[in-house]
């Protein structure tokens, strides 16, 4: 078995100094750390690389119409004021690095440069709160209940995000609390955290467009609820019963709310007719 | 211990014969035959003929399958069958004579999930230990990864299998189903060059196949190559595809689907290794385009020959001993046939 | 010594550094066009009506693009620096791009984007002819003489944001927070151009 190596960066990337980051690979893109323009303005670029098992036609379709996708619904969700991470910069078809994507036609690739969001993603947030609430079992009801209503507060402000999103348009495709992130509001609002409490401030930012696209279906805006409930079940037990209140915030944002809401009691009797556990 | 392993959940009748040796050495194939039911050019294989074939020759199988076997009635611990899924009528056919070889013999039944058998089978033959298993067949398309006692299925066609795709393309060419529509078209697609654009259907780890279809299937009307052509033909028109170029198109639009959804399986379990199982795994094509993906990822990529990719029997009995060994019977009142037994729904008690 | 600055953008080759330089109250505006218009090898920049942008990063933005789309071969423009006009466009249009981006005779503030493709284009260079060349006063390029220069309404109009969404601003400083949402919108637009 050989190690894995990622794919050689496409252009301009290649005379980048420092190089970018890794951060994460996917089965379809590599997502590193950079800078756009200056050296201090961070930035993070996607990379969709060449497939070398598709036809090279196929692949440079495929390639090309899946970054622009993504490029597209955040583009529109920028001007419809919903809080994503902006597109600094964009290339869908650079020329490929080897020479022996020249001789096929192959593109080097996609790529897409945004803007750099700070703070954690909100499945790292909960985790840890959830662990301070394991740990801390003796603390009194007033200071329970307080708890509760920090995460009932950020799970109505992703309700806010969420219901955004769709008025707007869009349905993400894969929302989970990891594709969720909670940027420290610049007013010097607190990442500080309180003996391993997390901070519940901050705006709530949705990322990774990668599967979005663009749709008026109360079916796949009722899967889009269906799978962040999921998702909050399965990866955050203890804030289960607080979904009501993301539900409740995505109706305060979304007029179209009501059908929506209705189609997902649907989605969820027809339940999952397959079990999807990673 | 030694099991026989019956199939007929399609066009394939398949007897085997497995040994697991009780001092734990690795189980070893004492017999694998197979008669497949050929339909002529044009056509599908009809459940009822189908059923028919199987009646007139489970008897020869089983009794050849002894023969290669080397073995005697006496020694046969339990009979294993396709309980599902499959085609109703050719399922039946073998279930009532696994059922008459209980009685008449006096052995347990294990009633086994066709799926589960393809994927033991692809274990036992590549060693991979624990794969991500792409199970591809006439009836069946289903990414699956093995968690806590189960096969899960994280991806699956949402319509007609990736078989049963190239099938009916192949009636619509008027391509000969013997040995196989699609090892046909395989070998077709090898003069074809140009690639000629399909639907690319893809959502998650899902995909299907049926508007792929119907797209192929117009394309190859409104050029006149539909129904009894030369294959060999020249084509000296540039915009023209010939009927190679169809194949050649269609099987790189569809398996780049089949490997897409694949890598992203393994990206979401975290694994490297990949099992193809099942007919359309016997694919050269397919292979190799896997082998990339998997080789891009640090991985590596399993795959079995046309023995044991193709349905068979022995896998059968593969799958069934293991949970045999675990105490599994199929009592005779229960030992019913099913077209729909989904992957998922088997538990796997046999392994961590 | 003139206003010239010398920039190296992330990513692009360091050898290809990137002259700015801001001018207001331009005297000279026919002339500089006129020069493009027939082609004088000598004037090969990018002259850019300073009203039409909005921050540095929208320009540096569009000034990347078409770097980018030149170190790739295809430009659709006759140069780096007519392509660096057109890249502020959000439209295919090259002729329209040069309307609404250019410099045109009743040009008043002036922004001028030379890259050093070749070993003699240098800041020396590129500032003594500047200097020899525009006839106007040279300013800082940075954002604080932008907020002064730049037409919001207009470049709005060129980018149809009029309708652009406003958000509950969660800040004081509205003003500026409005600003940054126009400007990435504005990236977005520069971004996306070309993709059908």
């Amino acid at each position: 078995m050989t190690e894995y190596k990622p794919p050689p960066l496409p252009s301009p990337f290649t005379h980048t100094t420092p190089p970018p980051t890794l951060l994460t690979q996917g089965a379809e893109a590599h997502l590193y750390k950079t800078t756009y323009l200056t050296p201090t303005t961070p930035a993070a670029l996607k990379i969709r690389p060449s497939k070398p098992y598709r036809h090279p036609i196929l692949d440079r379709r495929l390639t090309r119409q899946r970054i622009l996708q993504e490029a597209r619904c955040l583009s529109k969700l920028v001007r419809e004021g919903v809080s994503v991470p902006a597109i600094l910069a964009l290339d869908w078809e650079p020329q490929g690095q080897e020479e022996k994507d020249a001789l096929e036609g192959r593109a080097g690739g996609a790529w897409l440069l945004m803007e750099w969001v700070e703070g954690l993603v909100v499945r790292v947030v909960l985790e840890r709160w959830e662990g301070w609430m394991k740990r801390n079992t003796q603390m009194g009801e007033e200071q329970r209940k307080g708890e509760e209503s920090r995460v009932r507060y950020l799970l109505r402000r992703i309700g806010h995000v969420v219901g955004g999103l769709h008025k707007a348009g869009v349905v993400h495709g894969d929302l989970t609390t990891s594709n969720l992130m909670l940027r420290p509001t610049a007013a010097g609002s607190s990442v500080e955290e309180d003996g391993g409490n997390p901070s519940m401030e901050g705006e709530v930012v949705l990322i990774d467009f990668g599967l979005a696209g663009h749709s008026n279906q109360d079916e796949d805006r009722a899967v889009d609820l269906y799978v962040l409930e999921r998702a909050f079940g399965s990866t955050h037990p203890r804030t289960e019963p607080f979904f009501d209140e993301l539900l409740q915030g995505y109706h305060e944002a979304y007029r179209g709310a009501v059908s929506t809401l209705k189609r997902l009691e649907e989605v969820r009797m027809r339940g999952r007719k397959r079990s999807m556990i990673g | 211990m030694i099991g026989i392993g019956m199939e007929g959940s399609a066009n394939k009748l398949g007897v085997g014969i497995m040994l697991h040796p009780n001092d734990g050495s690795p189980p070893r194939v004492l017999a694998n035959v197979r008669h497949t039911y050929v339909s002529p050019p044009g056509e599908g294989f009809l459940p009822k003929d189908t059923a028919r074939h199987h009646r007139s020759w489970v008897v020869k199988l089983v009794k050849k399958a002894l023969r290669d076997a080397g073995v005697s009635v006496k020694d046969v611990d339990c009979i294993c069958y396709t309980k599902g899924p499959g085609m109703g009528a050719p399922l039946q056919s073998v279930a009532v004579a696994a059922r008459m070889l209980s009685l008449l013999w006096g052995k347990e039944l294990v009633g086994v999930n066709h799926c589960v058998g393809h994927i033991e089978m692809g274990r036992l033959i590549t060693g991979s230990t624990n794969p991500v298993v792409l199970y591809v067949s006439g009836g069946n398309t289903q990414v699956i990864a093995y968690s806590s006692q189960r096969y899960r299925i994280f991806g699956e066609t949402l319509d007609i299998a990736v078989g049963n795709c190239l099938d009916r393309f192949a009636r619509t060419l008027h391509i000969s189903n013997d040995p196989a529509p699609g090892y046909n078209i395989e070998q077709l697609a090898k003069k074809g060059n140009k690639l000629i654009e399909l639907p690319y259907t893809v959502k998650g780890m899902d995909c299907s196949f049926s508007g792929i279809l119907a797209a192929i299937d117009g394309l190859a009307a409104s050029h006149g190559l539909g129904g009894q052509g030369k294959d060999d033909e020249s084509n000296d028109d540039d915009d023209k595809p010939t009927r190679a170029d169809l194949c050649f198109s269609l099987q790189e639009n569809i398996f780049s689907m089949l490997v897409e959804i694949t890598e992203r399986a393994m990206a979401h379990v975290g694994s490297k290794e990949v099992l193809i199982v099942g007919g359309v795994g016997c694919n050269e094509r397919l292979q190799d385009m896997m082998g990339i993906m998997a080789r891009d990822r640090g991985g590596s990529i399993h795959a079995t020959d046309e023995r044991f990719c193709i349905d068979n029997g022995i896998m059968i009995a593969q799958a069934g001993m293991l949970a045999y060994k675990t105490g599994l019977q199929t009592p005779l009142k229960e030992s019913t046939c099913t077209q729909r037994f989904r992957t998922d729904d088997v538990f796997v008690k046999w392994r961590d | 010594m003139s206003a010239l600055e010398t920039i190296n953008l992330s990513h692009l080759p360091a050898s290809w550094p990137v002259h700015v330089a801001l001018y207001k109250d331009v005297k000279n505006a026919p002339f500089l066009r006129q020069q493009l218009i027939s082609g004088n090898s000598d004037f090969e920049y990018a002259l850019i009506d300073a009203s039409m942008i909005l921050t540095r990063t929208h320009v540096l933005s569009a000034v990347f693009r078409a770097i980018n789309d030149y170190t790739n071969a295809r430009l659709k423009s006759r140069n780096i620096h007519s392509e660096i006009v057109f890249s502020l466009s959000p439209a295919n249009n090259i002729a329209d791009s040069f309307r609404k981006f250019g410099i045109t005779d009743s040009t008043k503030d002036l922004l001028v984007v030379k890259v050093s493709v070749t070993p003699e284009i240098t800041h020396e260079s590129v500032a003594t002819h500047l200097g020899a060349s525009i006839e106007g006063s040279a300013v800082p390029f940075n954002d604080e003489t932008l907020v002064a220069t730049s037409d919001v309404a207009k470049i709005k109009k060129a980018y149809k944001l009029g309708g652009l969404a406003p958000t509950p601003a969660k800040t004081n400083d509205t003003k500026n927070h409005e600003r940054q949402r126009l400007e990435t919108a504005l990236l977005g637009a520069i971004a996306l151009r070309g993709a059908l």
